[in-house]
């Protein structure tokens, strides 16, 4: 597909495509994919004319029954409460503890059911934007199969009974100074679970207490520590940073301070004019992660040999003048595989900025990289600048040392007791620890969780876990904000929260989760009346003021080096037969914890556009050498372990590497959960939990159904996408519009008739979208939209109104990506308005091209002549399956569709609608920034611009004012409002010329 | 040979075409009616669980609507009161009248009484009555003269042809604010330059467009 853009770029959306397979053709031709029309659900053996007969007897049956209209009951209070306003939401600011950090919220609720969730403008952690997984935690609160029984052995037991049990138990071990007890906790920031832990500790002085989660950070903090000797936690500054070099990390989007690192990094990137500057980043990486999506230049290479990367470069560096001391350590790195001219380039633009570089480590690597990132950054002189290192203060870390330490004494008989405060070690925990087996040797097992899981299957005592939307605890962020954890309503299953339950077995006595965290803030509100700062605090959702000290903490090179030259980094590059397995967490439902959620399974992967499954990863290059192909089911088999698993694609990927995406393949985890995917834990070993080689592949010969929604909604062979570099940009400021004529427009059909006041309009920058699919759940929030199942998404029928399409372009083993979100363009020139017949399709004065779905009658003409494709049809009653406590998470302000009709973006209707109501009332007219829709809300990076185009003072009139400015398929004449500013890459001049010689 | 068919016979043709065409224009008028906006409940009056008079209320004694449906006039929904409205006067007045057990009882149990709805409009249209008294459509517009009715009944159609009625031309609907909860308020002999007025004076221009009332 060509495009007009300045390199003459192919863009293509999947390996399908450039190859034009017959499925691709087929996908792209038919607006509904074969047997879209036809009526026959996953267990449903009813076809279209068996319905049509059955349909014509119930009418007959069903006769005159029907016209008289149901009585609905009115049901008021008996007391009012002072706050709730029925039909006026209310909004109360929480908090979300998550990835060892603390994600501030404002919660919208009607009539006391949580709705929907925003950010926290004030919170630093949030900055009043969210991700995927703030936005889908609103369904695990309705989920229908979390547990809602204290169980003792498998038996419905209560809290009462277990309070009793545990105070039987309690004095033993407080006699005995907790010898035999241990807990096993997910790792916290909390300033009330520190205290009690502390408390705890000194209770039951003998106890084991470890700290697990599959994913924690704990190669960052041991990395700094090794570095500065100290614990400390790295705050990273990319809006200070003009040149970035990442590690394999995908720091937009997995890390724990994921909102503000993207933003910033895109605050350095964001272009007005083309007089602006932008940041240029480096990638280094085995997979294709979002960051790397960014990337102004990507090498990819296997995951263990990243810290040899970063020696050659810190070679590289001392070679030309940067001081590192490293004793001689490094010498034997100057021999290495990569390129010498490209790590010198980029050495050399490293030192070009000199104090306004970064260097980043992923998660994934091992303490020592991040040691001598460490170095690198502080030789550079970035700390202080674009690194700072703060305190860590009321945090429990991740270390599977203690899990091991734990286990070992189960193992040795030690622990009589153990007690398991959330998490679900069972399924998670490193294979070779056995974990399900040590459990058995305990006479006493308890286990906090929200679901009857793998682990709660295993255990003595089983208690709910409350959702953090319903119970009571604090958190704090890691840069320092303090704020409280305020339910938003009762537990609706009776669970306890963590606090309480902590709070029980240190110290004997069931209180209240309210009354235990009011304690801790007793004594971190100390200047003032407590209830007027407690009541600001639950407020504002933090106490305001407070943050973390910066550390000046002197690098220690010594140590770095001498550990460097103890155990020297890896420089065996991975073979076919001896590859490379790296484990990553799910880009969806994480580490497993949101397996239950359906938005979540549903959502696209961000690369694969995988949906309701998760596989092995590889290069085109790898895959070929194998022999094997998209969907083949492969025998993987690692340190004797064995799991079969299908394999996908991604180009891109570095060569004999394989990437496995944890979370899946639950057994326990619920209905939506269970057996989707296969379960990636189960090759995982505590001795090399990111990655490591000795992995051998074998095609089993089967075949696997993925679905993906890749070619899902093609728009085949136009240019679609705009971008060029900034270089280009700077010579040809209008090349966005350039060769892009718009013929003028003859048309039989009269103007709209225009509304001064209003004109919505939306604005997309394609340069700072870093394609995290946040706008996608926090619309399916917002717009209550259905979850189809894969079934149906495998038939192209998902319904996200708005989508992320992702294209790759170039090189088919190292191309680049470019993510377009994709809402409904909202034509002033409608095509699907002039096919519907009868008009369910129109425009308002206002601009918004509206669905009426009680006029529509399901003739999708309008999604045949709709050249964005993205409108959506109902091809069933979709919602008619969501489960009872599922439906409260519907927004009351939004029609539930039904059958029959179709559906698609409608600029937040309902938001609109209300801001203008509010603004009348207040003798105003809608001020800009006022309100804005779900998907500009969600993004993290304001991505999304919605406002009123009619005023040319709106952030939205003067995004689209912008020379980079496009509308999309506008050639078409269909004057689309939602319009989109070009993307642009800043690729340093050198490395592209040199890259281009070699190439 | 006699005849095989009697007479009689001769005219069933006739009848079959007769009762075909009676039978069709019979099942085209029972769906070109019922299915159409000119079928309404108008007149819908159900039996509420407690007897409550609005006549008495709001008639007799003057209580202002807005006593009981106190949130009208910031929410979307007219909220129907909680039972403690009810119990703020009859905890002193009338406490053995037989009509108020119900509301006696709910007070007590903390159940709350169950109204049957009577102005009921379609999932998907959304009305808000805050926007609606501000602009200064009175209560009576829509529900009638709620002060003479000894039991709430339906006396508009609430069907989207009336309401777009009003939405192109609201001069005849609207009043001075302070006169919204007024059920005798007669509209002045300017009523058409004062409606101009306000609605130039306020911006108030009802949408006729679908996105006004469907989202």
């Amino acid at each position: 597909m060509k495009s007009d853009s300045p390199k003459g770029r192919e863009y293509w959306k999947s390996l399908d495509h450039p190859a034009e397979t017959p499925e691709f053709q087929e996908f792209l031709h038919r607006e509904f994919p074969q047997g879209a029309s036809e009526l026959n659900e996953l267990n449903d053996p009813v076809s279209r004319r068996s319905f049509l007969s059955l349909m014509g007897a119930s009418i007959a049956m069903a006769g005159l029954a029907g016209c008289r209209r149901p009585v609905e009951k009115i049901i008021p209070y008996v007391v009012a409460p002072e706050e709730i306003i029925p039909g006026v939401p209310n909004y109360y600011a929480t908090t979300m503890p998550f990835m060892g950090n603390a994600f501030g919220l404002i919660v919208e609720s009607h009539e006391g059911r949580p709705t929907k969730i925003e950010g926290n403008p004030d919170h630093p952690a949030t900055l009043g934007r969210s991700n995927t997984f703030i936005q889908g935690s609103i369904l695990d609160l309705y989920d229908p199969d979390r547990s809602k029984a204290v169980l003792h052995e498998g038996r419905q037991s209560s809290w009462n009974d277990f309070v009793t049990f545990w105070r039987n138990l309690y004095d033993k071990y407080a006699q005995d100074r907790g010898r035999g007890l241990a807990i096993l906790v997910e790792p916290f920031s909390s300033p009330t679970l520190s205290r009690l832990a502390h408390l705890f500790r000194t209770t039951f002085p003998e106890a084991r207490w470890a700290a697990y989660e599959p994913l924690g950070n704990e190669n960052e903090y041991t990395g700094v520590r090794l570095a500065t000797g100290l614990n400390l936690q790295p705050i990273y500054h990319f809006d200070k940073a003009e040149v970035i070099l990442s590690l394999d990390s995908d720091f937009v989007y997995a890390g724990s301070d994921n909102i503000r690192n993207a933003k910033g990094f895109i605050d350095g990137r964001r272009v007005s004019s083309e007089r602006d500057g932008m940041n240029r980043l480096y990638m280094i990486e085995s997979s294709f992660s979002n960051t790397g999506a960014l990337a102004d230049h990507r090498l990819r290479i296997p995951s263990a040999l990243v810290g040899a990367f970063a020696a050659a470069l810190a070679l590289e560096l001392q070679a030309q003048g940067v001081v590192i001391r490293d004793n001689g350590v490094l010498g034997p790195f100057s021999r290495h595989e990569f390129d010498r001219d490209w790590i010198r380039i980029l050495a050399a633009d490293l030192i070009r900025a000199r104090g306004k570089s970064l260097v980043i480590a992923g998660g994934d690597q091992p303490a020592p990289v991040h040691a001598l990132v460490h170095v690198m950054n502080s030789a550079l002189g970035n700390i202080g600048n674009a690194v700072a290192f703060h305190e860590i203060s009321d945090s429990e870390l991740s270390s599977i040392e203690s899990l091991k330490t734990l286990v070992d004494d189960v193992k040795s008989k030690r622990i009589t007791t153990l007690a398991i405060l959330g998490g679900n070690p069972i399924y998670n925990a490193p294979a070779d620890l056995n974990f399900a087996e040590a459990l058995k040797e305990i006479e006493h097992t308890i286990h906090l969780s929200s679901h009857v899981d793998e682990t709660s299957g295993a255990v003595e005592w089983h208690v709910p876990m409350a959702h953090y939307l319903e119970s009571w605890g604090d958190a704090r962020s890691i840069h320092g904000a303090i704020s409280v954890i305020q339910p938003l309503i009762a537990p609706l299953y009776g669970g306890a929260g963590s606090v309480e339950v902590l709070s029980l077995l240190t110290t004997g006595s069931d209180a209240r989760g309210y009354d235990i965290v009011r304690e801790t803030w007793q004594k971190i509100i100390s200047n003032g009346d407590f209830e007027t700062e407690w009541r600001r605090v639950l407020h504002d959702g933090l106490l305001k003021g407070i943050a973390s000290p910066a550390v000046n903490a002197p690098i220690d090179e010594a140590s770095v080096f001498a550990q460097i030259g103890s155990s020297p980094f890896n420089r065996e590059l991975p073979t076919r037969d001896n590859l490379e397995i790296a484990f990553r967490p799910s880009l969806t439902i994480y580490d497993g914890r949101f397996a239950n959620n359906a938005w979540l399974q549903e959502l696209p992967d961000f690369q694969t556009k995988i949906s309701w499954d998760n596989v092995a990863l590889m290069s085109p290059a790898t895959a070929k050498q194998l022999g094997l192909n998209n969907s083949d089911i492969a025998a993987l088999e690692y340190r004797g372990r064995k799991l079969e698993a299908p394999i996908w694609i991604l180009p891109g990927h570095a060569d004999n590497s394989v990437t496995l995406h944890l979370g899946y393949g639950r057994k326990f985890g619920g209905r939506v959960a269970d057996d989707v995917g296969f379960n990636a834990y189960l090759l995982r070993v505590s001795s090399a939990p990111c990655f490591d080689r000795g992995l051998t592949i074998a095609g089993t010969g089967q075949t696997y159904k993925i679905v993906t929604t890749q070619n899902h909604h093609s728009m085949e062979g136009r240019p679609i996408i705009r971008e060029a570099t900034l270089e280009h940009y700077r010579e040809h400021p209008a090349f966005a519009n350039e060769g892009h004529e718009i013929p003028p427009l003859y048309t039989l059909a009269s103007n709209h008739k225009i509304s001064e006041q209003y004109q919505w309009g939306m604005a997309i920058d394609l340069n700072v979208c870093i394609g995290c699919n946040a706008c996608t759940v926090a619309c399916q929030s917002e717009n209550n939209i259905p979850v189809v199942g894969k079934e149906q998404v495998g038939r192209g029928r998902e319904m996200h109104w708005i989508r992320v399409d992702r294209y790759f372009n170039g090189d088919l083993a190292d191309p680049e990506i470019v993510h377009q979100p994709v809402p409904c363009m909202h034509c002033e020139n409608a095509p699907c308005e002039e096919v519907c017949p009868v008009t369910a399709s129109l425009h308002d004065h206002e601009g918004l091209n509206l669905q009426v779905y009680n006029r529509c009658i399901g003739t999708r003409y309008c999604s045949n002549n709709c050249p964005y494709k993205v409108r959506r049809f109902n091809f069933f009653n979709y919602t008619s399956k969501t489960p009872e406590s599922a439906k409260m998470v519907f927004n009351p302000d939004v029609t539930v569709r039904s059958r029959g009709v179709m559906e698609k973006c409608t600029y937040c209707l309902q938001r609109i609608n209300a801001a203008k109501i509010t603004a009348r009332s207040e003798s105003r007219t809608v001020r800009d920034g006022e309100f804005t829709t779900a998907c500009a809300q969600a993004c993290p990076t304001e991505a999304i611009v919605f406002g009123n185009v009619a005023d040319p003072e709106s952030r939205a009139s003067k995004m689209k004012m912008q020379n980079r400015n496009y509308g999309m398929l506008a050639e078409y004449n269909t004057k689309p409002r939602t319009t989109y500013l070009a993307r642009l890459r800043n690729p340093n001049p050198l490395l592209e010329e040199f890259e281009k010689k070699q190439a | 040979m006699a005849q095989i068919f009697p007479v009689w016979t001769n005219k069933i043709p006739v009848y079959i075409a007769a009762g075909t065409i009676i039978l069709v224009l019979a099942i085209v008028g029972f769906f070109w009616y019922y299915g159409s906006p000119w079928y309404t409940d108008v007149g819908y009056r159900p039996a509420q669980p407690v007897r409550y008079s609005h006549k008495l209320h709001a008639g007799d004694l003057g209580i202002d609507c807005r006593y009981c449906h106190y949130d009208v006039e910031v929410s979307a929904v007219a909220n129907i009161p909680p039972t403690q409205i009810c119990m703020n006067c009859h905890k002193t007045i009338g406490t053995d009248n037989e009509r108020l057990l119900p509301v006696r009882e709910s007070w007590s149990s903390g159940v709350p009484i169950q109204w049957v709805r009577v102005h009921q409009l379609p999932d998907f249209a959304y009305f808000d009555h805050s926007a609606h008294l501000r602009a200064g459509v009175g209560c009576v517009s829509c529900h009638g003269n709620v002060a003479n009715m000894e039991i709430v009944e339906l006396k508009k159609p609430l069907s989207m042809g009336w309401c777009l009625d009003c939405h192109r031309n609201p001069d005849t609907q609207l009043r001075p604010r302070n006169e919204i909860t007024n059920m005798n308020w007669t509209p002045p002999a300017d009523q058409v330059q004062f409606a101009r007025k306000v609605r130039s004076e306020n911006n108030i221009a009802p949408p006729e467009d679908c996105s006004g009332c469907h989202r």
